[in-house]
């Protein structure tokens, strides 16, 4: 095996085992040279996503999730920085988004965006897994505008806008490691979310647009609604993906 | 309906009989269609007929000239037939009367 034909077997690992077999096989028995074999995988991949995206699924997750979540993550995870920074006494710049909030609401902040990180993340890793790809990859972008154009200006550390991504991640992996929540866990997750934020929005310490952050919990609790505490809900939703 | 390059895999398949898989059903379709294949086109086209219940797919052996690899080995199921059946039936009533179709009757029936 030629080390040009590595390049092929890398390519190839997306597929599944037996489909990667069947489609390295043909090519060898075709005689194929490197490039066309490449070319072939390559095509079939591509076809594959372009195939992923007739559904709603990945439009959902992509830019009914991923996008805006990202961004309000980001803002409250800055957010939670600066006020931490101005509870401790340590200097913040005069455009630092932080409110007049002490521990107790900084402590409820911290929990809420945990879950609301974690529920963005699990929700995205259920909806549309192989697609994944495409919402780290336009967060990445968003990552690097932050960073580029904002994080200077409000004199904070450059992973202030990240601390959302630890729970987000460890949503997604729940979800493609096929662990599923059942209907009353996902209701009493999104009523503590709610009534919390309910809490620090009656103390002027949630900015509106968070709202929209309960969203993907209560897109948990309604994918699971059909059949409650057996998670068959969720088995179907992910046999239709 | 189905669609005119799943005709030609169905076609293809059922020639094949026995030994219809991926690189067979390539070569045939390009030697027969005189027209190129992509592995990708050929994929995605047996996935989409296996998921229309027209065809049924399992692994086969393998061989030394595949490296070891094995087979996706195919077979048109009868709702498979019947639909390319249906296709090649519509194909000969539009032709009708066509320059390019002296002598075709259309008529399959017989």
């Amino acid at each position: 095996m030629s080390p040009a034909w590595s390049l092929v077997e890398v390519a190839a690992r997306p597929l599944n085992r037996e489909e990667r077999d069947a489609i390295l096989g043909d090519s060898l028995e075709a005689g194929e040279n490197t490039w066309q074999a490449l070319c072939g995988v390559l095509g079939l991949i591509a076809r594959r996503q372009l195939l992923l995206w007739k559904s709603w699924r990945p439009w959902l997750s992509v830019f009914g999730f991923g996008i805006p979540c990202t961004v309000l993550l980001m803002a409250v995870s800055m957010s939670v920085t600066c006020t931490f920074d101005r509870l401790m006494g340590f200097k913040v710049s005069h455009w630092a988004p932080t409110g007049h909030e002490g521990f107790t609401l900084l402590l409820c902040h911290i929990f809420l965006l945990i879950a609301w990180s974690w529920t963005t993340g699990f929700t995205l890793g259920s909806l549309s897994p192989r697609t994944l790809w495409v919402n780290a990859s336009l967060g990445g972008f968003l990552a690097f505008f932050f960073a580029r154009h904002l994080l200077d200006m409000l004199g904070v550390s450059r992973f202030a806008p990240f601390l959302f991504l630890l729970p987000a991640i460890w949503g997604i992996r729940q979800s493609l490691r096929g662990i599923r929540l059942s209907f009353r866990p996902a209701v009493l997750l999104a009523t503590t979310m709610a009534v919390l934020m309910t809490a620090a929005w009656t103390n002027e310490a949630l900015w509106l647009p968070n709202w929209l952050l309960i969203i993907p919990a209560l897109f948990l609790v309604a994918t699971r609604s059909g059949m409650p505490g057996t998670g068959e809900a969720s088995a179907r939703v992910s046999q239709a993906r | 309906m189905l669609g005119e390059f799943e005709y030609l895999l169905i076609t293809a398949a059922s020639r094949l009989g026995d030994d219809a898989y991926g690189a067979a059903i390539r070569q045939e379709i390009e030697s027969t269609a005189r027209r190129k294949c992509s592995i990708g086109a050929l994929y995605t086209t047996i996935e989409r007929l296996e998921g229309k219940g027209l065809i049924s797919t399992w692994m086969g052996e393998s061989t030394p000239e595949r490296g070891g690899r094995a087979k996706r080995m195919v077979r048109v199921t009868g709702k498979g037939a019947r639909a390319a059946k249906e296709f090649y039936d519509a194909m000969m009533r539009v032709s009708r009367g066509a320059s390019w179709a002296v002598n075709q009757t259309g008529d399959t029936s017989r």
